[in-house]
């Protein structure tokens, strides 16, 4: 019996199981067993994959934000991360696994984007809260629940701060028309095909300039998967075929992407172009602050942490998430891309 | 009198100790895995609420279908390797058929969404063929099924990249499936809702227990799987007594992957993102779980319950061992130490007989 009421108060159930369960906690404080043991929180974390710089810092954000609630509002927070190894299928099963666990909320970095229909109904089911982050999932599954969530910043806007960067460059005056022909020539990288990330940074990117009436010419674009390695392997080929002194702009569609490419010219002792990624991962800023990388867009690790801890919170304590959150359409909490370049650096430090 | 007496009880005792000892090794890896499985249910009580046994038992159900197709093969001291590409391949090709009409990507829009029957019989046929395929480079040319089915799990992949590529779908994801679908497997009868419907079992642990039921009546009912154990156990007892070894080979193999067709349909519906990776790997689970179960390497001994033990105890391991803080990345150790115990426990109890 003793168990059942000290399970029962500890698991800060969302909807508790009404009235009986009420009765068991009177019963459990009466006796002083609930002023003994700190309420716990468990959150289960799923990461699509832990090798990506990013979603790992993410991940380290809300574990360093879980102590400090921790420490202010004097309870426990359990998060349990697991790492999906980029497989739908391993990613289920943790989930099935942290929902038979009694997580109180599960934060998911899903894998497949196609495949949140699945993870929702079993959510919905066990009457978890279940809250997507980094990889938007598809906006038909996400009405299937009042209770999934979306955090996590606008991938098309990514892509247009991106062009503005290139776009202010190019009207400051000619020094990025090269060959001085009037047409900005540029080469792509793109992250994985397929990622809803990767299409829409490419295309607003360039939409941007073409918007501000700027005339653009695509010498060549490749993907490379969001990798360094693989962007530096594809900026050599193309630095081989003689494109050095024609690439005017170089556009990644991620940081690690854009380091790559700034490498091979590097290695190939060709004069930089002007090149710009996003995220803004330290080793992008230090490339920013060393001249070599133009720009980068912020993407707000710090704030997708923030504004799921916030909303698992308020989802534990009964009350509105929309209180808590700024939540639009009931589902989204976007989060602000910022433009980043020397400039920027040079302002903010003292 | 009494002297006698008491040194007969001191050989009766004797003799039971080394009994005892024996059946204590001889089922060393359960009696391993239970006290694993009692000792997490003890720190970790949650293990044992409804909802995470019902996951055990879902899992179990999922990964069953493909230990007993492989059983087959391994009964006929073989292996094959190519079990986890032919549940990808029929997954995706299940998958394709029956995205729903509106689904976006969707692969082959002029179909429509097919009858569930009809894509169940497509996926195991292909699976079969893929099967027959195996047994007939086994029997014909005598290969070890090591080798057939390395080389096939090689085709199949590449048939497997090709094919998520045809259509709209551009190597994408195959998802959007039909509700239909997805409830024909996922979704759960009301006779197995439990506490209000707290507890809900999937249709597809049912389909695991009637394929068990079927695979029992097999192996022990029919002429065919007498033949098999036959064959497994000695090759040419077996063709004396006039077993159609070439049939039987191509039989055992064809129904083992008549198996992976209905591991893929499941699968497919139960993952609902299909991809070039589906089903890799499951192989390596499936013959873990036949070698915990005491289907020998060594030919022609196996039990259809055993598999389903084998099956449960590796799920039970994978289940219980993150409630108690295990590190994920351990988990590949833990099972090829599973394996490699559980052979060489087998090939003991051989070794002794001989």
């Amino acid at each position: 019996m003793n168990r059942t009421i000290k399970s029962c108060c500890s698991r800060w159930r969302r909807k508790a199981a009404g009235v009986f369960c009420a009765a068991l906690a009177a019963l459990a404080a009466g006796c002083g067993a609930a002023e003994t043991e700190p309420p716990v929180l468990r959150v289960g974390v799923a990461l699509y994959t832990q090798d990506d710089t990013f979603i790992s810092t993410i991940a380290a954000e809300l574990e360093r934000m879980a102590r400090e609630e921790e420490q202010e509002r004097g309870m426990r927070i359990n998060l349990s991360v697991v790492d999906g190894r980029s497989n739908q299928t391993t990613q289920l099963e943790q989930i099935d696994s942290l929902i038979g666990r009694g997580c109180d909320a599960l934060c998911v970095n899903i894998v497949d984007r196609t495949a949140a229909a699945v993870l929702i109904d079993k959510a919905r089911k066990a009457d978890v809260p279940l809250i997507f982050f980094n990889r938007q999932p598809v906006a038909e599954d996400m009405l299937r629940w009042e209770h999934a969530y979306y955090v996590g910043a606008k991938a098309e806007e990514g892509g247009v701060l991106q062009g503005r960067l290139v776009l202010e460059a190019w009207q400051a005056g000619p020094a990025l028309d090269r060959n001085g022909d009037g047409v900005l020539q540029y080469v792509m990288l793109e992250g994985e095909p397929g990622h809803q990330d990767a299409m829409l940074r490419t295309e607003y990117a360039v939409k941007t300039l073409t918007d501000a009436g700027v005339a653009v010419e695509k010498l060549a674009s490749d993907t490379a998967n969001w990798k360094r390695g693989q962007a530096m392997a594809k900026a050599r080929q193309w630095l081989e075929e003689g494109m050095g002194d024609a690439i005017e702009v170089v556009f990644a569609n991620n940081d690690d992407m854009a380091l790559g490419a700034i490498d091979a010219f590097k290695q190939a002792e060709e004069d930089l172009p002007l090149v710009v990624g996003v995220d803004a991962t330290a080793p992008a800023l230090e490339a920013v602050a060393a001249r070599e990388l133009y720009g980068t867009v912020r993407n707000d690790g710090a704030g997708i942490a923030r504004a799921m801890l916030d909303l698992v919170l308020a989802l534990a304590d009964g009350s509105d998430p929309a209180g808590a959150v700024e939540l639009e359409d009931g589902h989204y909490v976007w989060l602000p891309y910022r433009a980043v370049t020397a400039r920027d650096l040079e302002e903010k430090a003292p | 009198m009494n002297n006698n007496s008491t040194a007969l009880a001191e050989k009766v005792k004797g003799l039971d100790a080394k009994k005892i000892g024996n059946a204590l090794l001889n089922n060393a890896l359960i009696i391993i895995m239970l006290a694993v499985a009692v000792y997490v249910a003890v720190t970790e009580p949650s293990f044992l609420a409804p909802r995470s046994l019902v996951n055990l038992l879902s899992l179990t159900a999922a990964y069953l279908p493909v230990a007993l197709g492989i059983a087959g093969c391994i009964v006929l001291t073989g292996t094959d390797l190519s079990a986890g590409r032919a549940v990808g391949i029929t997954a995706c090709v299940a998958a394709s058929l029956l995205q729903a009409a509106d689904a976006p990507n969707k692969m082959w829009p002029a179909i429509g969404t097919l009858p569930v029957p009809v894509v169940i019989l497509i996926v195991v046929a292909l699976g079969a063929a893929i099967g027959a395929f195996n047994g007939f480079f086994v029997a014909k040319f005598k290969l070890h099924p090591f080798i057939v089915t390395l080389a096939t799990q090689l085709i199949l992949y590449t048939m497997l990249l090709l094919y998520v590529k045809m259509g709209n779908n551009n190597g994408m994801a195959i998802s959007g499936l039909d509700e239909g679908y997805r409830n024909f497997v996922v979704g759960n009868p009301p006779l197995l809702n439990f506490a209000g419907g707290a507890i809900q079992i999937p249709n597809y642990v049912i389909y695991a227990i009637l394929l068990s039921v079927l695979m029992w009546f097999i192996w022990n009912k029919t002429t065919f799987g007498k033949n098999m154990f036959a064959l497994g156990a000695n090759e040419e007892a077996a063709r004396v007594s006039g077993v159609n070894v070439f049939m039987t080979t191509i039989m055992v193999f064809a129904l083992a992957g008549a198996m992976y067709g209905w591991a893929g349909f499941v699968e497919s519906a139960r993952v609902a993102s299909n991809t070039a990776n589906t089903g890799v790997n499951y192989e390596l689970d499936a013959i873990a779980a036949c070698v915990i179960g005491g289907v020998s390497f060594v030919g022609g001994i196996g039990k259809v319950s055993g598999i389903i033990i084998g099956v449960i105890m590796l799920r039970l391991i994978f289940v219980a061992l993150p409630l108690v803080g295990m590190d994920q990345n351990l988990q590949y150790a833990i099972k090829g130490g599973i394996i490699l115990f559980a052979c060489a426990l087998d090939m003991r109890k051989y070794l002794v007989k001989k």
